[in-house]
């Protein structure tokens, strides 16, 4: 892999190869319509996630960008190239599925030669490229084995060598650490970024789980209900959600969401007024989000009683019924106990407001 | 659609592959089965009579007119119906009963598995000739051994006309029941077995278990076992031809064996087409019939 | 699996109901065999005696005699292997393609394969008569072979069918998506993963192409007799010579009742695979 120039995030890369376009793509299953209007522009080297929750398209978006998958209308781009009625096998994209799809009868050797048998590459320079993929993912001693003598992890970094011996253009990597523990999840999570890293191979990574896209990904595209909702870094994912919707799913535990009436300066929860910092052209029925970590006990603030308390060792963290809701605060001090009632406030810059009816972010 | 179907498409590409692997089956087919029935139903409205050639020629519905008013063909018939219902009957009751006894003697099953393979891997004619020489014949086969043995005395079983008859169906049932015993064997291993846990719990007797809970989850099992059976007893031939060729007479002349002796023993091959037409007729309507009862289980 | 109340009466019932399936089924079989090895003489004895001079001269006679069935045999290899090679070649790429390609028309083609198992061989038989004895195709191995499919293809396209199904789809799209074709997936991925059912079907498709009577009866002639045919014809012929029949029987059962001892498994697989998914014949 030659290291050209760098990409726009910094990483070596072949900075020609590896950039993706999806216009307008709309996906119809009979009477159902499951993507609506896709757009995304994802740069070379990139490493891409599409989160979203179960049914929410991203899966589909995957597939279509491997080609499994027909579109209704719209356009698959690949470095300029229309591909979007293009075979699989003829769009230089590479894909780790879920279940690793890994061949049982053929030894890990051989599943990872695979690709470059099809394409008439001579034995010995198969034979090198299996050796150096395998070892890249740690299995090079495995490779006389065959995949039901694998471990689970053992098997998903199979997987992943068959897909990097080739140097696609493309990774798709459809939730490969769902099958995993969670401390090997943990791991195999690194090695994934370092890996990644290392071959500056453009990667769209599918997951509904928000910590993984969160800590891998260089850019998110937030899914829900078939329509992306929000692209950005994960920073700003966090920091901005666009709407109700994202601001409910990112986040652990996620952020608070309160019913509540914005006026002047203040917002009003269950008869309490919060200073939040913006100004209320006109009164306005509006959803608070407060972060668990922006929670805090303060006096004259809204009412709450304590139902737990989870002691994680550094952090805490603490469910509270207030104004009929469920509120969690993460802190590092903990100084309630169950049973006990407070108040809450919070900082009037840590606020997030939605419209109600809408979601969006105000 | 894909906007701009290019011929390299992928969709293109796998209708293609997918043509090219299924045509040759398919028109095999269309020339080995359909080709023929349509000469089959040809020939039906035809007199054609290789005994007789000078008399062959078109006569239009005249030879199911002339079934109507044919003893044989309504004997056929009858003993068709009786062949079809007691055979099939016969397979599930006893095949489910051997497949019970069984579970409760996990040791013996890997042996009744063989034994079970025997009389259905071998080929009926060979099942039809091996009861007619050594098991029912007068004074030494094995049946007339055992009835001698027992004082029942010895009987012509393929001779005399209501003997042959439950004969041929001994020798089916004989043959199939292995079938039916396999499938359902397979089918109550997969049974869970905390629903009987549970059911012996709330106190249910033997008999109530198998009634409420076995046989509602074997139904499925069973529906299939007898949709399969109905098809091989209705097309049943070779065992019957080598045990008593359709006799003594037409006492064991089912429909089948009546349209085959018509065309290739008498050589009236127009009339003996129209029976087999009704033969068709009869077992695709029964088979329809069943499907429907299938998937209306489901 | 039913666990059952230990009971008395059960106790002694099952074993002995059970012990006479056993017997049922399996003596018949055992008896031809013994039989085959007595005289004439000792078979017709009265009471049948399990003590007796055992004799190979019936399958001598059988074999190497006048009324050799060694031709027949011949033609059955050639009938049952023509036919099983035939009926794989045919059957396992379309299978394929049912159950898993997206073709036009592909529902009515399923419906067409299922339809044509439904149609009674007498039916088939008296047409095929009639064309074969016009182009002189009467008494010719090409003749029976492609008969004998009209039985055998149907049956075996849904038998593979459903071990089509049951391989994952995934493995399929990571063949695709590995460069190597549809008829490279296929052929690496596919294939070898149902390799179990391609033996099912051969053994299926052997056996009942070996035992097949009715087409080989009326298709056949002097020169194609498989020993299903030659069978019959020794009953009319040698009446009472049950011994030589037994011998001759034995031989002709021979290597279904192998096929049948050795691949127990797999026909009990494959019976039940057939019937509980989707009705396939036999």
């Amino acid at each position: 892999m030659s290291a050209d120039a760098t990409t726009r995030t910094g990483r070596p890369g072949n900075a020609s190869r590896g950039s993706i376009r999806l216009e307008g793509i709309v996906k119809r299953h009979g009477a159902t319509t499951v993507l609506h209007d896709v757009d995304l522009a994802i740069e070379p080297g990139e490493f891409f996630v599409l989160l979203g929750p179960s049914g929410s398209g991203k899966t589909t978006t995957l597939r279509i960008l491997a080609g499994l998958e027909s579109v209704s209308a719209g356009s698959v781009t690949m470095d300029g190239e229309d591909v979007t009625t293009t075979p699989p096998g003829e769009r230089d994209v590479a894909m780790v599925f879920q279940s690793y799809a890994l061949y049982p009868h053929m030894s890990v050797a051989a599943n990872i030669g695979f690709p470059l048998r099809m394409v008439k590459v001579p034995a010995a320079e198969v034979a090198r490229a299996v050796e150096a993929a395998a070892t890249k993912v740690g299995i090079q001693h495995l490779l006389a084995r065959t995949p039901g003598q694998l471990s689970g992890g053992q098997q998903q970094r199979c997987a992943l060598a068959r897909a990097i011996v080739r140097e696609p253009r493309l990774f798709l990597l459809d939730e490969p650490l769902s099958n995993l523990d969670a401390k090997l999840r943990l791991e195999t999570r690194l090695e994934l970024h370092s890996l990644q890293r290392n071959l500056g191979v453009t990667t769209v990574y599918v997951t509904h789980d928000q910590e993984e896209a969160m800590t891998l990904a260089d850019r998110i595209a937030v899914f829900m209900d078939g329509r992306i909702v929000q692209v950005g870094t994960p920073r700003e994912v966090f920091a901005t959600p666009q709407t109700r919707a994202v601001a409910g799913f990112i986040g652990t535990p996620p952020m608070n969401l309160l019913e509540g009436v914005w006026q002047g300066d203040t917002v009003t929860v269950a008869g309490h007024a919060f200073p939040v910092g913006a100004h209320a052209a006109a009164p306005r029925d509006v959803t608070l989000g407060v972060r668990p970590g922006d929670v805090r006990v303060a006096d004259g603030g809204l009412p709450a009683h304590v139902e737990r308390v989870e002691d994680l060792g550094d952090t805490a963290v603490l469910s509270y019924r207030a104004a009929g809701a469920l509120v969690k605060q993460k802190t590092d001090r903990t100084v309630v106990r169950e049973g006990d009632d407070v108040t809450l406030g919070f900082a009037p810059g840590s606020a997030h407001l939605f419209d109600r009816t809408t979601g969006a972010r105000l | 659609m894909a906007t701009g179907a290019a011929a390299r498409s992928f969709e293109a590409q796998e209708r293609r592959f997918a043509l090219t692997l299924v045509a040759p089956a398919l028109v095999l087919l269309l020339v080995t089965t359909t080709a023929p029935l349509v000469y089959l139903l040809w020939t039906s409205l035809h007199r054609l009579d290789l005994g007789m050639p000078w008399l062959s020629g078109f006569a239009g519905l005249g030879n199911y007119a002339k079934m109507g008013s044919d003893p044989r063909f309504w004997n056929s018939l009858g003993l068709t119906a009786i062949y079809t219902i007691s055979t099939v009957v016969a397979q599930v009751v006893l095949g489910l009963g051997v497949a019970l006894l069984v579970l409760q003697i996990p040791k013996g099953q890997g042996l009744l598995r063989v034994a079970a393979i025997l009389p259905i891997v071998l080929a009926p004619v060979v099942v039809g000739l091996f009861w007619r020489t050594l098991v029912l014949s007068p004074d030494v086969g094995l049946v007339d051994l055992v009835t001698r043995t027992l004082g029942l005395g010895s009987h012509n079983w393929l001779g005399d006309p209501q003997l042959a008859l439950i004969s041929v169906i001994a020798i089916h049932t004989w043959q199939w029941t292995p079938f039916a015993f396999l499938v359902l064997l397979a089918s109550l291993a997969t049974l869970p077995p905390d629903i009987y846990e549970a059911a012996r719990l709330d106190r249910a007797g033997a008999w109530q278990r198998f009634r409420h809970i076995t046989l509602p989850l074997l139904r499925p099992a069973i529906v299939v076992v007898v949709i399969l059976r109905m098809m091989t007893a209705l097309s049943a031939f070779a065992a019957i031809f080598a045990a008593t060729g359709g006799g003594p007479g037409s006492a064991t002349e089912i429909l089948n064996l009546y349209a085959y002796r018509t065309s290739f023993s008498e050589l009236n091959l127009g009339y003996g087409a129209s029976l087999a037409v009704v033969l068709m007729a009869i077992t695709l309507a029964i088979s329809y019939v069943m499907f429907r009862l299938r998937r209306s289980r489901r | 699996m039913i666990v059952a109340k230990p009971h008395p009466i059960r106790a002694i019932a099952v074993p002995v109901l059970t012990g006479a399936a056993l017997a049922i089924w399996a003596f018949p079989v055992l008896w031809a065999l013994l039989t085959s090895f007595k005289t004439e003489r000792d078979v017709l004895a009265y009471p049948p005696s399990l003590i007796f001079t055992p004799t190979l001269a019936n399958y001598h006679d059988v074999l190497f005699g006048a009324t050799s069935i060694v031709p027949n045999l011949w033609s059955s290899v050639i009938v049952a292997v023509g036919a099983t090679f035939f009926t794989v070649v045919f059957a396992v790429p379309a299978a394929y393609a049912l159950a898993r390609l997206r073709y036009p028309a592909k529902r009515a083609s399923g419906f067409y394969v299922l339809a044509t198992q439904m149609l009674p061989p007498v039916g088939l038989i008296i047409p095929y008569y009639l064309v074969l004895q016009r182009v002189g195709g009467l008494d010719t191995y090409f003749g029976l072979i492609l008969i004998d499919l009209t039985l055998t293809l149907p049956f075996a396209i849904w038998l593979m069918v459903s071990y089509f199904e049951d391989v994952p789809l995934e493995m399929e799209e990571a063949a695709l998506l590995d460069r190597a074709g549809r008829f490279g997936a296929l052929w690496h991925v596919i294939l070898p993963q149902v390799r179990g059912g391609i033996a099912v079907t051969t053994i299926f498709v052997f056996l009942n192409t070996w035992n097949e009577f009715l087409f080989a009866v009326v298709i056949g002639g002097n020169r194609v007799r498989p020993v299903t045919v030659a069978m019959f014809n020794f009953m009319s012929v040698e009446q009472t010579q049950w011994a030589r029949l037994a011998a001759g029987a034995t031989l002709a059962m021979l290597p279904v009742i192998l096929i049948g001892l050795f691949a127990q498994r797999h026909i009990v697989k494959g019976l039940t695979v057939g019937a509980v998914k989707g009705g396939g014949r036999r």
